[in-house]
């Protein structure tokens, strides 16, 4: 599956191409309804999300920007949204925007920075500067949809640690990715 | 460093929330928030596109899984509401055109007006009475249409030809028809002439691309077509091309 030829499929898409959007789905439905069913863990709404997904695609082809997005990153963004809200409308949690928000101290120190710029742009070399447990709180919370609460009860760690731990490794993973 | 102030712009509280947006960590409530947002702060929408760019490698731990067919039928039922199938050049719509009801409801009083007028004419005032040099034309316009309708008479072989010319005020706006194929930028077919006189005549060059398949698209764009030779305004309306 080549990027460029998803791109130009939802660029058809975008026209209302009905015989592009079956070529899309064919070539894409597989990987947004593995991304729907690991979040979401069933699979009668996980067939019910992928759904909605590629209603969504039908109908938003005409927001994607070749520039500025990987067209198959564009659409797994639409599948893990939709499977999120789901998620999130099935098993509620508290609003934390601004709970606990304690990022105040230096992000790194300078011969971790120096360390980094070694290591590009990749986010594979970023989360290798992170602790492993951390690390891994960051791909969980991403490929499986967990929220804060979760993910603290699965790595047995209270709330505030973990929404510090997923705030700081962000901040270390952007400051990493923008060397 | 301070203490981040809410009324400010913090950016790497920005980045913060961009990234547990992009995580999926955020509450049903705070997701709707950051997505408000998204919609009027495009300094903040780059910030998460960002995001989902940089962690999108996560993407290779989802295990790709066949859905069972019947979901498919049931998108493609779903979408046919908004969408009639294949017509030969009448094609789909993007933003409302040849199928769009909203505007052949606008234009309908135009010109059922219009034709009445017209029919009127033609049966008694052109038949007996020859035009000495002019011709009879009549402007379709409906209210917040995208185009006009161009009704031409031509009174020697009774033909009444209808062409579409973009909307708005004279020398605004033209509509350009492109070809588009597969894997190729689109190609400017030429302008449709304002006046809704004439046609188009396809290019030499042109003509062995325009085949079965071919998708004609037309854009609104400045007057006179395009400045940069590609498709700059918006594209209301496009279809495929294919023998009827």
């Amino acid at each position: 599956m080549v990027g460029s030829d998803i791109s130009y499929l939802i660029g058809r898409v975008s026209l209302k191409d009905r015989k592009a959007f079956a070529v899309l789905y064919e070539k894409s439905a597989s990987k947004l309804f593995g991304i729907c069913l690991r979040i979401l863990r069933d699979r009668s709404e996980a067939e019910e999300a992928l759904q909605d997904v590629y209603v969504k695609i039908w109908q938003r082809a005409d927001r994607y920007v070749e520039s500025e997005t990987n067209p198959m990153a564009w659409l797994a963004a639409i599948a893990r949204n939709q499977a999120i809200d789901l998620v999130r409308a099935r098993r509620p949690v508290a609003s934390d925007i601004d709970a606990a928000y304690d990022i105040a101290d230096p992000l790194m120190t300078p011969e971790e920075a120096v360390v980094l710029r070694s290591e590009g742009r990749r986010i594979d070399g970023c989360m290798e500067t992170l602790e492993p447990d951390r690390a891994l709180a960051v791909r969980r919370a991403y490929i499986e949809g967990l929220s804060y609460e979760e993910l603290a009860e699965i790595h047995g760690v209270p709330l505030n640690t973990m929404r510090t731990w997923l705030r700081r490794s962000l901040l270390k993973l952007r400051e990493c990715m923008s060397r | 460093m301070t203490a981040p102030d809410k009324e400010m712009r913090d950016p790497r509280r920005d980045e913060v929330i961009a990234g547990e947006y992009v995580l999926g960590v955020l509450s049903a409530e705070d997701r709707r928030n950051v997505e408000a947002r998204l919609a009027k702060d495009r300094q903040f929408a780059a910030m998460v596109n960002r995001w989902e760019e940089n962690l999108s490698t996560f993407n290779d731990d989802y295990e790709a899984l066949q859905p069972p067919p019947r979901a498919y039928s049931a998108i493609e039922q779903r979408i046919l509401g908004a969408a009639p199938p294949d017509a030969a050049f009448s094609g789909k719509v993007a933003g409302g055109f040849w199928n769009s009801l909203a505007l052949w409801r606008s234009l309908a009083l135009a010109s059922l007006v219009t034709s009445i007028g017209l029919a009127l004419s033609m049966s008694t005032l052109l038949a007996p009475r020859p035009m000495s040099g002019g011709r009879l034309v009549a402007d379709l316009a409906g209210e917040n249409a995208t185009i006009n309708l161009v009704a031409r008479y031509d009174e020697a072989n009774g033909a009444l030809r209808i062409t579409p010319v973009a909307a708005g005020k004279e020398k605004e706006k033209s509509l350009e028809l492109w070809l588009v194929e597969d894997g190729k930028s689109p190609v400017s077919l030429g302008v449709l002439p304002q006046t809704g006189e004439g046609e188009l005549a396809v290019p030499a060059v042109m003509r062995g691309r325009l085949v079965q398949g071919a998708v004609l698209a037309v854009s609104v764009e400045p007057f006179g077509g395009s400045p940069t030779g590609a498709v700059t305004g918006p594209v209301i309306a496009s279809g495929a091309a294919r023998f009827d």
